[in-house]
């Protein structure tokens, strides 16, 4: 492990991202192209470098505890991080990763890209945040880093489109965060302690009648983030006002982290395997919905936002379960719909830049122009539906067998259907966007550049390669599973020093 | 005491209630205010006591270190409210200069009027 790994994962892009645009005026005085970029990718590669270096110490089973200033919790705050945290925070370092060689020619033709990197990068940090801490106020504020940086990188581009969700989007989620501010307060008056693993420690000798607003609005609060029904209005409006490469990174990696803030939170504080069952329900919920709004959309971003609603409902549906079997299947599919959803989001991007919109009324034929990446829209949109032999195949079996195993074969059989319907809409929009006529204008449209093809060919080649062998994949959200069934060693192991 | 706890409660709710029901960007970034500050009196009088001392310890204090535990008022709620202050200015900040976009997109600052995305 490097040392201080965790505190560093958190540093380095905060620090970037204050550098690059001093970066952007030296490249302009100095008429060094690129630089930005250049910088951007080198900052979020030795992330990943960072992130990667703490994994053989968390695999061995050990539970990293860095505690800041030398402050023993739960005095000070401190970073802890067990398998669930290692596995968020390389789902989100690799997507950021990939999402910024992806911008490297999507963004190009964009005005203030040192606004952009900068609020990539520190939207990056409050991911790190969010992943790595084991303080609770410590964790709302990087959640509101993430919040702040993604509204504004949500307007972006400054059109009527994206000040539109930008503005639906910023006073729905600082709604969000405003209730999980005043969750914090009430456990701050209840135990008087904001660190994780002792408020998991003295929450079960409070009274459960106090215990449930908190929770309540912890559940709120982060429901907003992850869109979970009937908290998503936000979203669709924002995966399609927002530039297709932000799109990608929130279905990716954001949406994680706010799954994973949900989770801790739930397990981990609360403890309480009771609102499990309700999560199932809500996560059932947001996949009925999430597929029957896909279905009557014309845009493709719109319909890839509300595909990224029920598979958020799958996500919860196994977590829910709260059978070992079930969040394994839960992060696993976390995992999967990652890898997917960049990837769908990324060829999206591509067809705009290639082609200029994402109405799938105006596309068509485009077959003959870019056949490989119609081949890699319908390996994600194959994943997606969970057709063998892809990942999503592989994650959706294991939740409709924990489904059955609960004794909530009801479940299973929704999910079974809303995973045809997944098929029925993705194959709708291949056959609008690459079959049929193909409109005149669009008849010299070129492949996609082969920069943006590189993130996007390397996420399908690992659908299928967690699809033929999906005992990779579970081998790695195993540790993350035990991690989350197991909150009394957290607990111990970041008290253990005090 | 009480007083402090319904009044920060009240607060939340006529932000709450302003989030709701009105019609106006402008209004409803107040009333997010308002709910924050809410949260900000309700974290800041769980650390209050009346008669109490600012919690640095100076001078002859150290001598009496129980003593003055005994009557300082707890500075990690103080300490919490600061950052969320800074956080919600930046909330509000950005807010207000995306209502000024929004305004010369749609002309109007009516949240309802501002679903052409939907189309």
């Amino acid at each position: 492990m490097i040392p201080h790994a965790p505190i560093l994962a958190i540093v380095l892009p905060l620090f970037a991202a204050f550098l690059m645009p001093v970066v952007g005026i030296l490249a302009r005085r100095r008429g060094i192209k690129r630089a930005r970029e250049w910088f951007a990718i080198a900052a979020v590669l030795a992330e990943l470098v960072i992130v990667m270096s703490m994994l053989p110490v968390v695999w061995g089973g050990q539970v990293l505890v860095y505690q800041l200033g030398g402050w023993s919790p739960p005095w000070g705050i401190n970073l802890a991080i067990d398998g669930l945290n290692l596995l968020v925070a390389m789902i989100v370092s690799g997507i950021s990763a990939l999402v910024v060689i992806y911008s490297f020619v999507y963004m190009g033709r964009d005005h203030g890209l040192d606004q952009y990197y900068t609020l990539f990068l520190l939207i990056l940090a409050g991911m790190m945040g969010v992943t790595l801490t084991g303080d609770i106020f410590n964790l709302y504020v990087f959640f509101e880093i993430m919040c702040i940086s993604s509204y504004a990188l949500v307007a972006f581009r400054r059109n009527w489109q994206s000040i539109e969700a930008s503005i639906k989007y910023l006073i729905v989620g600082s709604l969000g965060t405003s209730f999980i501010l005043l969750g914090i307060a009430l456990l701050y008056g209840m135990v008087g302690s904001l660190n994780i693993a002792h408020l998991a420690q003295k929450l079960p000798l409070e009274p459960t009648s106090a215990i449930i607003v908190p929770l309540a609005l912890f559940v709120t609060g982060f429901g907003i983030k992850i869109a979970m029904v009937p908290l998503h209005m936000w979203q669709p409006d924002a995966y399609q006002a927002a530039p297709s490469a932000v799109a990608a990174l929130f279905s990716g990696a954001t949406a994680t982290v706010g799954i994973y803030a949900m989770v801790r939170v739930v397990y981990t504080l609360f403890g309480v395997f009771a609102i499990g069952i309700m999560l199932a329900a809500l996560g059932l919920v947001t996949m009925v919905l999430g597929a029957f709004m896909a279905l009557t959309q014309r845009d493709l971003k719109r319909l890839l936002a509300y595909s990224c609603i029920s598979q958020i409902g799958y996500i919860l549906l196994g977590l829910g379960l709260g059978t070992s079997l079930g969040i394994q299947g839960g992060l696993f599919h976390l995992f999967n719909n990652a890898i997917y959803k960049t990837m769908l989001f990324m060829i999206v991007g591509a067809i705009i830049y290639r082609v200029g919109t994402s109405n799938m009324d105006q596309l068509g034929g485009l077959w003959k122009n870019m056949p490989v990446t119609a081949t890699l829209f319908g390996v994600g949109a194959l994943a997606i539906s969970g057709v063998p032999p892809f990942n999503g195949f592989a994650s959706k079996w294991m939740i409709y067998v924990a489904g059955i195993e609960a004794g909530q074969a009801v479940f299973t059989i929704i999910a079974l259907i809303m995973s045809a319907l997944t098929l029925a809409y993705f194959l709708k929009a291949f056959n609008s966007i690459f079959l049929g006529q193909r409109p005149k204008h669009l008849s010299d449209v070129k492949e996609t550049p082969l920069p943006m093809m590189f993130p996007i060919m390397l996420l399908a080649v690992l659908c299928i390669v967690f699809g033929v062998l999906p005992q990779l994949g579970i081998d790695i959200v195993r540790p993350a599973q035990e991690a989350l069934m197991n909150s009394g060693g957290y607990i111990g192991a970041v008290l253990g020093g005090a | 005491m009480d007083f402090n706890y319904t009044i920060a409660m009240l607060l939340v709710a006529l932000g709450l209630y302003c989030l709701l029901l009105k019609r106006n960007l402008i209004k409803l970034i107040i009333g997010l205010a308002v709910l924050t500050d809410g949260i900000h009196l309700l974290l800041i009088s769980l650390g209050y006591r009346t008669g109490g001392i600012a919690a640095i310890v100076s001078g002859e204090m150290f001598s009496d270190l129980p003593g003055f535990a005994a009557r300082a008022v707890d500075p990690v709620p103080q300490a919490l409210v600061l950052t969320s202050i800074v956080i919600n200015i930046c909330i509000v900040a950005f807010a207000l200069s995306l209502t000024i976009y929004a305004y010369r997109h749609y002309g109007t600052l009516d949240p309802s009027k501002l679903r052409r995305l939907k189309e």
